[in-house]
């Protein structure tokens, strides 16, 4: 389903010299996996997702999703996923029901399945008390169910979701993890990207460690604790950072 | 390009922008509450600052130190209190009377007028006194040629009279022309400046942007969609402030009593627009319209919140003023060269429409300037649109 290959973005530094966010990536992922994509701040998780929702161009590499180059056809790749990142945002003006009709339209549904659509999702996330409140008006989570609605409306084969559960409430973030194994169920592809390493843990197949824009480990989690030897992912994913875990493994 | 993604486009964005005060706001306050506020303003409180100067004159008199008997009846024939101070320049500037009048003697006599011009009813006082003691001059000049047998007549050898052969639509237009055009450019910007601004540099900070962006949907027809948008909301301002204007001007007039003040007022009233009229300025403005939308959105995307976008734009309406304020200038001639120069070209034209002596030839270069404008607008803000480092500027 998603295929990264050497993939890299460098961006104009503030004293004209270039920075490289994301340095040669490459990783596989299939239908029905969730894989993890974790790294500190400023590890290039987010241009690398970035990158494969083509929303950045990527400086060399190539990524197909789908069997669709993200360089070439970036329409036909952004009809292929759904996007998600912890801090998008929702209309303010708009409902949910009004959003998801608009993006619907965008995704060329018809009236008939984008209704049962958007009854199915308000149904599937617990939206149906709020389905035709002003964005405005939402708390957190309920913009975060929302957004979570938009990115499935089109029940696209991929899901690339960049920290999805951010400043969310435990029960909400649950919500969410229900919806990412739901989809992965469902023989969808998912890139989870997270700093809560349970989550990780709980959710994904494979996981990839990403730092200074290299990706430098990536298997299950039987894989990664052969090569750390370490137990919890946690300390796999500081030990791969080079830093001290703080307990013995 | 789909237009169906276009059409979805628009009418998302203009239920956001019927929702959003700040633009509804800067659309529809301005033409509709503020304009006939300000006419209806004018119309109640011309003729009670004349009644109050007036009132003011009545209570404050006025100062005089005159020997002179005729003048002096000349004066309590005024109605007004009549004080003699020591100093007559003192009593007027420290307001214990309206104005005052000093005879110094001589061969012939002078009569001195004090006023300060800075308040009215100074100058009101000093214009009674110069009426009274000019109706006294011509009155003693009469009695000198009555005495002498000599024939009034030879005061007027013969007169003078200037006739206006402007109609009273070409009068109107010129009045009109003058502010119509100005203000109808300067409310386009307004009135889209607000709804572009949310749909730009708005919806980066609200991070709404990412959302549309991973969207199925050409960057095009985006920037199309929205421009769309912005373009409706600046032709509805301009529509607005057009309708506002006639029906204030139709009602309101000056309020004056004065014959300057009532020949103003019917020339408000004479409104030049006819179908043709109105046709021609709406052609002028479409184009403008797709200009004033594009370069606002170009500029307006740089920007990373709606506060730098505001710091961005005020600039720009420095730029929109001053040739909209220009073309409206009267006896400036515009050449087919200087139907090159965006927004003064447009509000010259305007003038000329209401004015109704239109160059057929200018019409056409600026139309086609203006549209060659748009086109450019357009073709920079979907570049724009399609830069990384513009929408992900951080």
């Amino acid at each position: 389903m998603i295929q990264v290959q050497d993939l890299s973005k460098s961006f104009k530094g503030s004293k004209g010299g270039a920075f490289r966010a994301v340095d040669g990536v490459s990783f596989r992922v299939s239908a029905r996996e969730v894989f993890g994509l974790l790294g500190p701040n400023g590890a290039g998780k987010t241009t690398t997702l970035r990158m494969l929702a083509t929303l950045l161009r990527p400086s060399s590499g190539t990524a197909t999703i789908n069997g669709f180059d993200i360089g070439r056809e970036p329409a036909k790749v952004r009809a292929q996923i759904g996007f998600l990142s912890g801090d998008m945002g929702t209309y303010a003006r708009l409902s949910p029901r009004e959003m998801l009709n608009f993006f619907g339209q965008l995704h060329g549904m018809n009236s008939a399945t984008l209704a049962k659509r958007i009854e199915e999702l308000f149904a599937l996330l617990d939206m149906t008390s709020f389905a035709d409140v002003r964005g405005d008006k939402l708390s957190t989570g309920m913009k975060q169910k929302a957004a979570i609605a938009r990115s499935m409306l089109h029940d696209p084969p991929v899901l690339i979701l960049d920290e999805p559960t951010a400043g969310l409430d435990v029960p909400t973030a649950r919500v969410v993890e229900a919806a990412v194994l739901d989809a992965k169920h469902s023989g969808k592809c998912v890139v989870y990207s997270t700093h809560i390493m349970e989550e990780a843990e709980y959710l994904c197949d494979r996981i990839g460690v990403i730092n200074g824009g290299k990706l430098r480990a990536e298997g299950t989690m039987e894989e990664l604790r052969a090569l750390t030897g370490k137990q919890r992912l946690r300390e796999v994913f500081l030990d791969l950072l080079g830093l001290p875990s703080g307990r013995a493994a | 390009m789909h237009l169906g993604n276009i059409a979805a486009i628009i009418r998302k964005e203009v239920l956001d922008l019927i929702r959003d005060r700040r633009s509804m706001m800067s659309m529809l306050v301005v033409p509709v509450v503020v304009f006939p506020l300000i006419f209806s303003g004018m119309t109640r409180l011309m003729p009670k600052l004349e009644q109050s100067a007036e009132d003011d004159l009545r209570e404050m008199g006025i100062a005089a130190r005159i020997s002179n008997p005729a003048a002096r009846e000349a004066l309590d024939g005024l109605g007004l209190k009549i004080t003699e101070p020591d100093d007559l320049k003192a009593a007027v500037e420290k307001k214990a009377a309206a104005a005052a009048v000093e005879e110094v003697p001589g061969t012939p006599p002078e009569f001195r007028i004090y006023v300060d011009e800075s308040a009215p009813v100074s100058t009101a006082g000093g214009n009674r006194i110069r009426e009274a003691l000019t109706a006294l001059r011509e009155q003693k000049i009469r009695e000198g040629l009555h005495k002498s047998a000599i024939d009034v007549s030879v005061l007027s050898p013969f007169t003078v009279k200037e006739t206006n052969i402007a109609g009273s639509r070409k009068m109107a237009g010129a009045l009109w022309g003058s502010m119509l055009g100005y203000l109808l450019l300067l409310l386009m910007f307004t009135g889209g400046m607000y709804p572009i601004m949310d749909m730009t540099a708005g919806e980066k900070e609200r991070k709404t942007m990412e959302a549309l962006l991973v969207a199925p949907v050409e960057r095009r027809e985006i920037v199309i969609g929205k421009t769309l948008t912005a373009m409706l909301s600046i032709l509805v301002t301009a529509g607005l402030t057009l309708t506002s204007m006639v029906i204030s001007f139709k009602n309101a007039g000056t309020g004056s009593r004065s014959e300057e003040g009532q020949r103003l007022q019917a020339m408000m009233g004479t409104i030049p627009l006819d179908a043709g009229a109105v046709t021609l300025l709406a052609l002028t403005l479409l184009p403008l319209a797709v200009f004033a939308a594009s370069a606002m959105f170009a500029i307006a995307l740089k920007a990373r919140s709606f506060k730098e976008a505001q710091t961005y734009l005020t600039p720009l309406m420095i730029v929109v003023i001053f040739p909209a304020l220009l073309g409206g200038i009267p006896g400036l001639k515009i050449t087919p060269a200087l139907c090159l120069i965006p927004i003064f070209n447009a509000s010259q034209i305007i003038r000329g429409i209401l004015l109704g002596d239109l160059s057929m030839v200018n019409f056409g270069i600026t139309l086609g300037a203006n549209l060659l404008y748009a086109g450019i607008a357009l073709f920079l803000a979907t570049r724009m649109y399609e830069d990384e480092n513009v929408l992900f500027r951080s």
